[in-house]
């Protein structure tokens, strides 16, 4: 599945996004949490810790300043901008990939 | 505080803008702290930049659509994309016209609005700007309603208002969004002031954890009111009902602290003596 959800600010998408994917790691689903917000805060919802929230949201930063490079891969996203959640949940804070590797 | 914007103008009036997370009550509170402020007999101008406009409910107004015509623009060379105002027209005249005219008097000045054509958006945004940098500061006291989250603020498009206020309610993600906020201070453009109002509180437990995680004393307290949420059911202001409300008295405090700030500025303090 891929789900993505969407609203007016406060009306609780980032707590809905990390319930469901929280739920649907704990009923057995593989299952990666993508914050595409501009003001990532999924981290918080999901359980991963201000410390944490704020370590990914400084490597977005650091890639939407140009400091450092796009992800070239889906995997890359996962291991470079991501972070392990509760329930096995995997959060990735979503960069857009750029000169993607050839398969 | 921040004074880097150089000595007050003696008559200018206030530049307020509201920032903060989505949900945190910004245009709630933005609304009613213009007409709380017209209702002091004062000129008001609300300047709504979120192309998804929350402040039209807050002034009391029926639209969320009050766009500012195409043709209010002219290409500044043929072919470059960029848009002035047409020769002759100056930022007073667009808001004589084009402003929508709220309770209490307020004027209402929006940005584009998301359901436009994406090329008529930036015209009207083109106008909003150049509005908005340019309008003689003494005509009217600016009220400023920024989108919720921090992408538009750090880009500046709060650089019109010498007061910002960052709204905070107390959720782990407002406050997070609010520390983010506070960085404002150090922008090249930081405002004269940059202030935090804590709304939506359930007891002081709420005031003394936010000024803890935020390192930063709240300046105005806004008590969490059911009538906030009774009006915003049925999508009117927080004025509706009478104005002994926690919610519309907090704000009022807000403005008399606000109003202070601006020593110079001779608005009545309280409305109590505009209407004695």
């Amino acid at each position: 599945m891929k789900i993505a959800v969407v609203g007016k600010g406060g009306s609780g998408k980032t707590t809905t996004s990390a319930v469901l994917a929280r739920v649907l790691a704990r009923s057995g689903h593989s299952v990666v949490a993508l914050d595409c917000d501009t003001n990532p805060n999924l981290g918080l919802s999901l359980g991963v810790g201000d410390t944490e929230t704020e370590r990914l949201l400084t490597l977005r930063q650091e890639v939407d300043a140009g400091e450092s490079e796009h992800a070239v891969s889906w995997d890359q996203i996962l291991d470079v901008y991501g972070t392990n959640a509760p329930d096995g949940v995997r959060l990735s804070v979503v960069t857009r990939i750029e000169n993607p590797e050839p398969d | 505080m921040n004074c880097n914007a150089g000595s007050h103008d003696a008559t200018a009036r206030m530049r307020v803008a509201f920032v903060g997370k989505g949900g945190a009550g910004k245009s709630s509170i933005a609304g009613t702290f213009a007409r709380l402020l017209a209702r002091r007999d004062q000129p008001v101008l609300a300047l709504d930049s979120d192309p998804l406009p929350g402040m039209p409910y807050a002034l009391g107004i029926p639209v969320d659509d009050a766009p500012i015509p195409d043709d209010v623009v002219v290409e500044r060379s043929e072919g470059s994309n960029e848009w002035v105002l047409r020769p002759g027209l100056t930022p007073e005249d667009l808001v004589d016209r084009y402003s929508v005219v709220c309770p209490d008097g307020v004027r209402y000045l929006q940005f584009g609005n998301t359901r436009g054509h994406i090329s008529t958006m930036r015209r009207a945004q083109a106008a909003w700007s150049q509005v908005v940098r340019e309008i003689d500061p003494q005509t009217y006291h600016l009220v400023g309603d920024l989108p919720g989250g921090t992408r538009q603020a750090m880009f500046g498009w709060g650089k019109y208002a010498d007061t910002i206020v960052v709204v905070v309610e107390p959720t782990a993600k407002s406050l997070q969004v609010a520390s983010r906020l506070l960085n404002l201070s150090k922008a090249d453009w930081a405002p004269r002031q940059l202030i935090l109002v804590a709304n939506k509180l359930h007891s002081e437990a709420d005031v003394i954890r936010i000024e803890e995680r935020l390192q930063r004393p709240v300046t105005a307290s806004i008590p969490r009111d059911v009538s906030v949420y009774a009006n915003d059911r049925l999508g009117r202001s927080p004025l509706e009902g009478n104005d002994t409300q926690p919610f519309v008295q907090a704000v009022d405090t807000l403005l008399d602290q606000i109003v202070t700030t601006y020593a110079d500025i001779d608005v009545p303090l309280s409305q109590k003596e505009v209407y004695s």
